[in-house]
């Protein structure tokens, strides 16, 4: 194994996206796990610019780092300040949760790694363009983008409905 | 490894610390005489040691932390609003040749980049564990998550016109036509006004108004953290006047043909007519109510934004115009 500049970069992003999730796990208040993972989805940017992915990077922090993290942090700043979270016990229906987590993880891995997308030879990651992304995306697969708009303006528009029905009762 | 790489960051902090020390003393300077003031004169000559002396006594004040606050996360807050502000001047392109990262979405970069400042903001008003520090905290985030969909729609127009993403390509689509506050006039006012509100200055300096808020997110903060948190806020103005001469001021781009004056001081002149419209502007415009601010950045800037990019597009495809856009 070679130890160049990517090599480490590589290990810093991969234990700080780790560790920040097993520091989300193991943290007991609410306001420092939503940091933790906030540290999470960072380094997963990071790894992104190690694949030569900066669009996905950029998009990744943008969304993510960004505005997620900071809709949690937002919710959680108006509940109690020193409230922590107690240890469960732990019970069969966590075993059993954990069975089904596990199996799951078992099935969506095999399909990975049964899909064709990975043996069509070298990617060309380094010579891919943001427009090439853009002419994909409205003209290739115009159709299914549409469709996906339309479906987030549904899940939006039902969550307002939900919401405000909450609010009359 | 280039020497530039590892010197040229260390020179730009120096030049940073050193716009931001000038700029709050021009700053009260301009202020002082626009309200027929004389402003700071006493510490050294004309005054010009004044921010000098302040940040000394920030440096050597009492470091305070209130007994019930989040101490880990109160000492984290002012890094990780620092940080980001520092780590958006590496895509500027200052000139063609003086830049750092020259990264195909640069652009983006910035936007998403300054985004995780506001954690920052909101983690160091939250863990004062203060009703004022965590009220400063909650508009500081919620004016910055609103007036950030404006700010990156209202560029999508100059990203439609130059057909990049990458800051040095935009400048170069303007060298070749007009510069793009004439073309994209529209999508440059909607820019400005939300960077002026995503910079938090007055007319949308509500996070920390002092008559209501006490001083904001950062009320119990003293001593060199406080300095921290106005050192990210004036480095963020040295970055977003920079940004607004690249993507709508032709960067460094001489105009008339005055190609006799380097780039570089093309570059900084247009930057400083920047910093200069911001302190006149606070000199000059009263803080709006905090129920107009959500209601004009939602139903004026955002239908705005989104009318300008139609426009682009429309008149790309119309002949005359077309060479405009």
């Amino acid at each position: 194994m070679n130890i160049n500049g990517e090599f480490i970069a590589f290990f810093i992003f991969s234990v700080l996206a780790i560790g920040g999730a097993v520091f989300m796990i193991n943290l007991t208040r609410v306001m420092h796990m939503a940091l933790a993972l906030a540290f999470t989805f960072f380094s997963i940017a990071g790894l992104y610019v190690l694949l030569d992915a900066p669009f996905l990077a950029v998009i990744q922090i943008l969304i993510y780092t960004g505005a997620v993290s900071i809709l949690m942090i937002f919710g959680i700043m108006l509940t109690k300040h020193k409230d922590e979270d107690k240890v469960a016990p732990f019970t069969v229906h966590k075993l059993l949760s954990l069975l089904g987590v596990g199996g799951f993880l078992a099935i969506v891995i095999w399909i990975i790694y049964r899909n064709p997308f990975f043996s069509t030879g070298e990617p060309q990651a380094a010579a891919f363009k943001v427009t090439d992304l853009g002419k994909a995306m409205f003209k290739t697969y115009m159709i299914p983008f549409e469709v996906t708009s339309i479906l987030l303006l549904v899940a939006l528009i039902g969550a307002i409905v939900l919401a405000k029905r909450e609010e009359k009762k | 490894m280039d020497f530039f790489v590892i010197l040229g960051p260390v020179v730009l902090l120096f030049i940073v610390l050193g716009f931001v020390t000038y700029a709050i003393f021009f700053e009260r300077k301009v202020i002082g005489w626009i309200q027929n003031r004389v402003g700071p004169n006493q510490v050294g000559p004309w005054g010009l040691l004044q921010t000098v002396a302040d940040v000394l006594k920030l440096l050597i004040k009492e470091d305070v932390i209130p007994q019930k606050a989040d101490v880990s996360l109160f000492k984290l807050a002012p890094i990780i609003a620092y940080t980001p502000a520092f780590a958006v001047l590496a895509v500027i392109p200052f000139t063609e040749s003086l830049k750092f990262a020259d990264i195909a979405v640069g652009l983006l970069y910035y936007m998403a980049v300054s985004s995780i400042t506001t954690i920052g903001i909101l983690l160091g008003g939250w863990a004062s564990n203060n009703k004022y520090a965590l009220l400063g905290g909650m508009r500081s985030a919620a004016q910055m998550i609103s007036y950030e969909i404006p700010l990156v729609l209202s560029v999508v127009g100059v990203a439609m016109s130059a057909g990049s993403l990458n800051l040095t390509e935009i400048v170069k689509a303007q060298q070749t036509g007009v510069w793009f506050v004439l073309p994209q006039f529209l999508g440059f006012i909607v820019f400005l006004i939300a960077a002026i509100a995503e910079l938090s200055r007055t007319p949308f300096d509500l996070p920390e108004a002092e008559s209501e808020l006490v001083a904001g997110y950062h009320t119990e903060y003293s001593g060199f953290r406080f300095a921290f948190f106005m050192l990210a806020e004036y480095t963020y103005i040295f970055a977003m006047a920079s940004l607004i001469t690249l993507l709508f001021f032709g960067g460094w781009s001489a105009p008339f043909g005055l190609t006799f004056i380097p780039p570089l001081i093309w570059f900084i002149f247009k930057f400083l007519f920047f910093v200069f419209f911001l302190f006149w502007l606070r000199a000059t415009m009263p803080r709006i109510r905090v129920d107009q601010l959500m209601e004009f950045a939602w139903k004026v800037l955002l239908p705005l934004a989104i009318l300008n990019i139609f426009l682009t597009a429309l008149f790309k495809e119309i002949p005359v115009l077309s060479q405009f856009y």
